[in-house]
């Protein structure tokens, strides 16, 4: 669970860094961009495959995590990306389950997910001003998924749409689908249009 | 240390066996700033620009983004030291020359020349902007009384000669000393011009623009040991050019795939082999490095040899990636080893070994559990550089808070020194550095929480044959210098 969260923080960071990217001075920086999609790649796969803490408790010999002391680890297979059925049934019903157990496995996110038990202090200061922001972002789960699997799709998928100044990255993707309104994310599965901070800033990029 | 440094006819020792990096005999020479700020501060406070050369001034905020050093390379002989800043400036100063009078300030390098080497400028058709920063500079061996560098940005490289002057021609016929032309019926003597001497000018002209061969960012340059060909290194390509030919380049390495959406690495850093013309090295941001011959096909997409350390898996985590990828690639100067510089570690490989490196050096490994806070303010990005010193003994690379770090491949020393106003001394010897890791900090440690992480050593240079060492702190020069006794 608190992989998920700490994915979810990472998914969007590397997202804004992305976005930052395009007004940068010089143009975009391929090697900087592709690195972050690597990041983002690996919280996309830990995300999905992270699972519930109702399927947790299921037979899994890992004890379910408590407060302040973060889970052994993932399940072994943390970075092999999850089998494509799983993914499109992602399913939003998921929300309500989490959202009770929600400050709790917050306060545990302070490891990264390879190193348990290793606290980062200097995240520590930052956790009040991220509390709130979970919080929020915790009720868009469905939509968190959806741009997972649109920005871990592939390499391009993050640089579509990018500005003119990336047209050197975009070369190849010229024949993708287009999507009708101008700005849209180019992808294969219904462009998320629902108007919250977050995904607004996405569709934008 | 032991042994001679600098004997009293000029000519430095070889450096023997013994050295090392010691427990920090390391003394201070001076510490320089751009000429500009140097100016500025001559015409308000009305001071000797020696004597600021080589005294400790307060903070102020003269320093802009445009003057953060960007690169730093001394040339073959070490007489000269060029840096490279954000604004495109090159500055390049010459080390004071030996005299009797002033033994001490041997070792002390002024400023010799300065230019402006690139501009920015806006590509049009990409509607981008071309950033005039200098990514690096590369000297050419000497092989006239002129100096000559490749220094490059994102897109061009440029051959700039420097040559000083030091004579001027007077008593034209056809003109005045002004330089205008005379009324030829005023003339009515005939005279031959005489050389007389001048107050000695250096000056700096572009002699080659290699222009319009890199579509991504140019990250590297190295000099072939032919003295006739150079390199150009992008994100995807790399290109071969000879000096005298600027309109077309060869193209020897190409990893951009036929589909973008397949990429998955890209190149970081190259240089050629020392000796072997025909032989060069690049490094990937998957953490691998590739030895290309350049007589087994005209393009090199094919490597002779593949170096790569397995992944440790106890290590895996979202940042896996970032921090292999390397930063840096350098030749030992015997041409033997290659030195990498990943974000945590150096690692000397032996060219025959491609399977693992020979030796792993851990730079800062209390940052490894803070990767993610690095991730977020992008230090994980941060790309250092590293350096062999002349006898490739000893090597040194840059780290957070003004440190920089020292390893001794011999003894297995390390150690850890700051380049910074507060915490020395001009002559004095610097206090070795110590991070406190966990646990009680004891006197003079540094906890890991206070590094300043805006404060970063990312290039540094390590004079050929002798003990000194350049080290660019943001806008400051730091010039340390082995101890003489």
């Amino acid at each position: 669970m608190e992989f998920k969260l700490e994915a979810h923080r990472i998914v969007s960071i590397s997202l804004g860094k992305i976005y930052n990217s395009r007004g940068q001075r010089g143009g975009i920086k391929l090697h900087k961009n592709l690195l972050v999609s690597l990041v983002l790649r690996s919280a996309r796969q830990v995300y999905l495959s992270d699972p519930c803490p109702g399927l947790y408790l299921a037979g899994s010999p890992v004890p379910p995590p408590q407060p302040g002391e973060p889970a052994a680890g993932p399940p072994a297979g943390w970075g092999e990306p999850p089998p494509p059925a799983a993914r499109a049934a992602w399913p939003e019903p998921e929300t309500p389950p989490e959202r009770p157990a929600g400050p709790d496995a917050r306060r545990a996110v302070d490891a990264e997910p390879a190193a348990p038990g290793a606290g980062d202090t200097l995240q520590g200061g930052e956790e009040p001003a991220g509390g709130a922001a979970a919080e929020e972002e915790e009720m868009e789960t469905g939509n968190v998924a959806n741009l997972i699997s649109i920005f871990g799709s592939s390499f391009s998928g993050l640089l579509r749409k990018s500005p003119a100044g990336g047209r050197e990255e975009a070369e190849a993707e010229e024949s993708g689908p287009e999507a009708a309104e101008p700005g849209q994310i180019c992808c294969d599965q219904p462009v998320l249009r629902d108007i919250n901070p977050w995904s607004t800033a996405i569709v934008a990029f | 240390m032991l042994g001679p440094w600098c004997s009293p006819t000029g000519s430095p020792a070889p450096l023997s066996c013994e050295t090392g990096c010691g427990e920090g005999s390391w003394i201070l020479v001076c510490r320089l700033l751009v000429p500009t700020q140097v100016s500025l501060l001559s015409m308000e406070e009305d001071i000797d620009t020696r004597k600021i050369n080589n005294s400790f001034l307060r903070d102020h905020s003269y320093a802009t983004e445009a003057d953060i050093i960007s690169t730093v390379e001394f040339n073959h002989t070490g007489e000269l030291l060029a840096t490279g800043d954000k604004g495109g400036r090159v500055v390049i100063f010459q080390r004071e020359q030996e005299s009797k009078n002033q033994v001490h300030r041997r070792g002390e390098y002024n400023v010799y020349s300065t230019f402006q080497s690139h501009e920015p400028e806006f590509d049009y058709l990409k509607s981008l902007e071309i950033e005039e920063k200098i990514n690096k500079i590369r000297w050419l061996p000497q092989q006239n009384a002129a100096y000559f560098l490749l220094s490059t940005n994102d897109k061009t490289v440029k051959l700039w000669k420097v040559s000083e002057r030091d004579k001027r021609p007077e008593g034209y016929n056809l003109k005045d000393e002004e330089g205008r032309l005379r009324d030829p019926a005023t003339i009515t003597t005939l005279r031959v011009p005489v050389l007389r001497p001048m107050d000695l000018m250096v000056e700096a002209t572009p002699r080659r623009v290699f222009a319009n061969a890199h579509t991504y960012h140019i990250n590297s340059i190295s000099v072939n040991s032919d003295y006739e060909t150079y390199m150009s290194a992008d994100d995807l390509r790399i290109n071969l050019w000879n000096f005298e030919i600027t309109n077309q380049s060869f193209n020897i390495v190409d990893i951009k795939p036929a589909n973008m959406e397949e990429l998955t690495e890209v190149i970081t850093a190259a240089e050629f082999h020392p000796h072997h013309c025909n032989t060069f090295v690049y490094s990937s941001s998957k953490g691998t490095i590739r030895l290309c011959d350049m007589r087994a096909s005209a393009l090199c997409d094919r490597h002779t040899k593949f170096f790569e350390e397995p992944e440790d898996p106890s290590n895996r985590s979202f940042f896996s990636e970032i921090i292999s990828s390397i930063s840096d690639v350098k030749f030992s100067h015997s041409g033997r080893y290659i030195m990498t510089r990943d974000y945590l570690t150096v690692k000397v490989w032996d060219l025959n070994m491609e399977n693992r490196p020979i030796e792993t050096y851990q730079v800062h490994d209390y940052l490894r559990s803070k990767l993610c806070s690095l991730y977020e303010n992008d230090c994980i990005f941060d790309k250092f550089e590293c350096v062999w010193n002349g006898s490739d003994s000893v090597i040194m690379t840059g780290s957070y808070n003004n440190f920089f770090r020292m390893f001794d491949r011999n003894t297995k020393r390390d150690v850890t020194l700051e380049a910074s106003r507060e915490n020395s001394k001009p002559r004095a010897i610097l206090k070795p550095r110590k991070v406190c890791v966990g646990g009680k900090r004891r006197k003079d440690e540094i906890s890991v929480d206070s590094l300043d992480f805006s404060k970063k050593i990312l290039h540094t240079a390590w004079h050929p044959s002798e003990n000194i060492i350049a080290v660019a702190a943001t806008n400051n020069l730091y010039i340390f210098q082995d101890k003489v006794n």
